[in-house]
């Protein structure tokens, strides 16, 4: 049973350009969420949508190495712990980004139950939302 | 339903009940727990317990035919973790997106 998402994506620009966009805090809340963020090994982040209603994701990170970073993921008022790694290897012409986001399988019983409830609720709308406003910004600028 | 969410989660956190599930998804008939103990090289005890678990979570179906039980599997209470797997699926694809516009906006 598969319980772990994999991305993987080549952005054609240079490794040093997406590790600045995925590890700085003003870049990360220009494209992601807005983030309280540092690329250092037991940083407490906090990723806030700016919308109301919509449950800010805390963690710590874990490894900040380039070209490799790892952090928890916790959607607040739930006690599960999800893991989200990024890891950038240079290509032609570009950077390939291996993401992964694990482990539903890890949680049992009453964790598992609040991370269905963390995305069962109101969260989903959340990142539509910001969506919608990232793709304003792109537009706009 | 709270309740159906944690035996379903409970019976899908351990890697040999996967396993199990896994082969029951994939046998052709029903498999008796003789044939599942043989299988793993494990005690009935020990099948009969994981399979309990499972049963909990609505994921196998048991029918005892003599002396001797069947298993069925039945993987319809998966799509609860399916639909947290599809959530963040699409998350990651519209954010990557976003990154990827982000990227080809900026400078340099």
């Amino acid at each position: 049973m598969k319980d772990v998402i994999n991305k993987e994506h080549v952005f054609n620009h240079t490794i040093d350009k997406v590790w600045s966009a995925i590890t700085n805090a003003d870049e990360i809340s220009t494209w992601f969420l807005a983030a309280d963020f540092k690329p250092e090994a037991g940083y407490k982040y906090t990723f806030k949508s700016k919308t109301d209603h919509c449950e800010p994701i805390f963690g710590e990170v874990k490894e900040a190495n380039p070209y490799k970073l790892v952090y928890t993921w916790i959607v607040t008022g739930t006690e599960a712990v999800t893991t989200v790694t990024w890891n950038l290897v240079p290509v032609e012409n570009g950077t390939k980004l291996y993401l992964e986001h694990s482990g539903i399988s890890k949680y049992e019983g009453e964790t598992a139950i609040e991370m269905f409830e963390s995305f069962n609720g109101g969260w989903t709308n959340c990142v539509n939302r910001l969506t919608d406003y990232l793709k304003e910004l792109v537009n706009a600028g | 339903m709270q309740d159906k969410i944690t035996k379903l989660f409970k019976a899908i956190a351990d890697p040999t009940r996967r396993d199990i599930f896994h082969a029951l998804v994939i046998a052709t008939s029903a498999l008796s727990i003789t044939q599942i103990s043989n299988q793993f090289e494990m005690t009935r005890q020990g099948v009969t317990k994981h399979i309990k678990t499972l049963q909990e979570a609505g994921l196998v179906h048991i029918v005892a035919y003599g002396r001797e039980r069947f298993c069925n599997a039945d993987p319809k209470p998966l799509k609860e973790v399916d639909k947290w797997l599809k959530f963040y699926s699409q998350f990651w694809d519209s954010k990557l997106s976003a990154l990827e516009d982000y990227l080809d906006s900026k400078e340099g």
